[in-house]
């Protein structure tokens, strides 16, 4: 069910916040925010309140304002998201984070009493311009958000060489023109990402050299209608060079140019993957974004 | 506790470094304030010796600290020592990774993944190289 575009702009100064309702299996929700739309040291004080002792200190032993703006962002966005998808009244503040045995971040749910988890997933991203948030229930997510401009410091090829899987090299090192070289190597690099954090077993869980990742002509029962005016149709679909046991079938893809200035890739086992995409300002707006140009299918399930 | 003021973001230090020339250890040996645990290692008052095992030589977090600098284009007057955090200095895992990199080219190592997702202080990154420069040898 797709949620409504709340027109009405508000600011609370309690931490009641306007709740939204869970994605059903087949929907995958991401919510970003963009730092240059924060400028309120207000705001920024009330979102600090969100955190606890231990978020606190890490976000303020970030190097420098924007760093540490950043990570607040990131914090407070993942705070007041999940807590408004909770039926009963959950402050952001409540709420207990853990890490899994590889050292994903999840909800510790025994925390909040009355709470019967829906499942919910969540999983972050965040670069200097832009912070991210998807969230799924039933299946794990994990999202990569890199700058459309990033430039690596090493040859795209001696790094691919190096980290990435030899299918992926040879398709890199076909492309003649270097800047779509690069951007072709962002998109891959977020995409890679993406599946390791849905994974959940860190980068050493699921070298990247193990996997390939590519985009095949869509078949006909996976395709479905986008909103998007040009969703390119071609699936994104994950190979393991290892263990054929590894149902890479599962796992879906979507990959997106976000906000004009990001790539941002997607993967959950979510099945299809109907993206709804929100820009938010936590405790002042939500702008629902599927559908307009800050939201551009590049390719995979939308 | 720290807020966020109208013209800059005050900063708690929390972390305690020692003095790479001074103090009891032939490296340095960070003492983070969130605990980390040391195992045997206590600390007295009295003089001693002990030698951290695995402890890189200044040199080598010298060097570590310049690939860190040269990767996150950090200013050159930034200060980067032994117990700072990659990912305090703004690296995110592509930077990360590329550092990594950059530190296989420059001692002639290779580090595997598992080792790499160990890597969280330039200190700790220094101690593998010298690890393992060491099997090289």
């Amino acid at each position: 069910m797709r949620m409504q575009c709340l027109d009405t702009k508000f600011f609370t100064s309690s931490t009641s916040l306007a709740p939204i309702q869970l994605p059903s299996r087949m929907e995958t929700h991401l919510w970003y925010v963009i730092p240059n739309e924060v400028k309120s040291e207000q705001l920024l004080n009330k979102y600090l309140e969100f955190l606890p002792k231990s978020e606190k200190e890490r976000v303020f032993s970030m190097r420098g304002d924007e760093l540490q703006k950043g990570a607040l962002l990131a914090r407070a966005l993942v705070r007041t998201t999940i807590a408004r998808y909770q039926t009963n009244q959950v402050s952001p503040r409540s709420l207990k984070f853990r890490k899994n045995i590889h050292g994903k971040p999840e909800v510790d749910w025994q925390q909040i009493e009355d709470w019967h988890p829906q499942q919910l997933h969540f999983n972050i991203s965040h670069t200097e311009s832009l912070v991210a948030c998807g969230v799924t229930t039933h299946n794990p997510i994990g999202i990569d958000i890199e700058e459309k401009e990033r430039k690596i410091k090493h040859s795209i090829s001696s790094f691919a060489k190096r980290y990435f899987s030899q299918q992926e090299v040879q398709l890199l090192s076909s492309i003649s023109d270097p800047e779509i070289q690069r951007q072709e190597f962002i998109k891959l690099w977020t995409l890679k990402e993406a599946y390791v954090k849905a994974l959940g077993r860190g980068f050493s869980g699921s070298p990247f050299k193990t996997f390939t990742i590519r985009s095949v002509a869509a078949s006909k029962e996976g395709i479905h209608l986008s909103e998007s005016s040009s969703s390119e149709n071609s699936d994104i679909v994950v190979e393991s060079l290892e263990d054929s046991a590894n149902h890479t079938g599962d796992w879906r893809f979507a990959l997106l140019e976000l906000a004009g200035s990001h790539y941002a890739a997607i993967c959950s086992k979510n099945h299809p993957m109907k993206m709804s995409v929100w820009r938010t300002i936590p405790l002042v707006e939500d702008e629902y974004v599927s559908g307009t140009d800050s939201v551009i299918a590049v390719g995979g399930l939308m | 506790m720290a807020t966020f003021t109208a013209s800059s973001l005050s900063f708690t230090s929390l972390s305690i470094s020692l003095d790479q020339n001074k103090g009891l250890a032939r490296g340095s040996v960070s003492l983070p304030a969130k605990a980390k645990s040391f195992g045997a290692l206590t600390l007295r008052s009295a003089p001693m010796r002990f030698r951290v095992s695995c402890a890189a030589k200044p040199e080598t977090v010298e060097k570590v600290c310049e690939i860190v600098k040269k990767q996150l284009a950090l200013p050159a007057t930034t200060e980067v020592s032994g117990d700072s955090k990659f990912a305090a200095l703004g690296a995110d895992s592509l930077d990360t990774v590329e550092i990594v990199m950059g530190l296989e080219e420059e001692f002639g190592i290779s580090v595997e993944e598992e080792s790499a997702q160990t890597i969280a202080t330039v200190q700790d990154a220094a101690d593998l190289i010298e690890k393992l420069c060491e099997k090289k040898e």
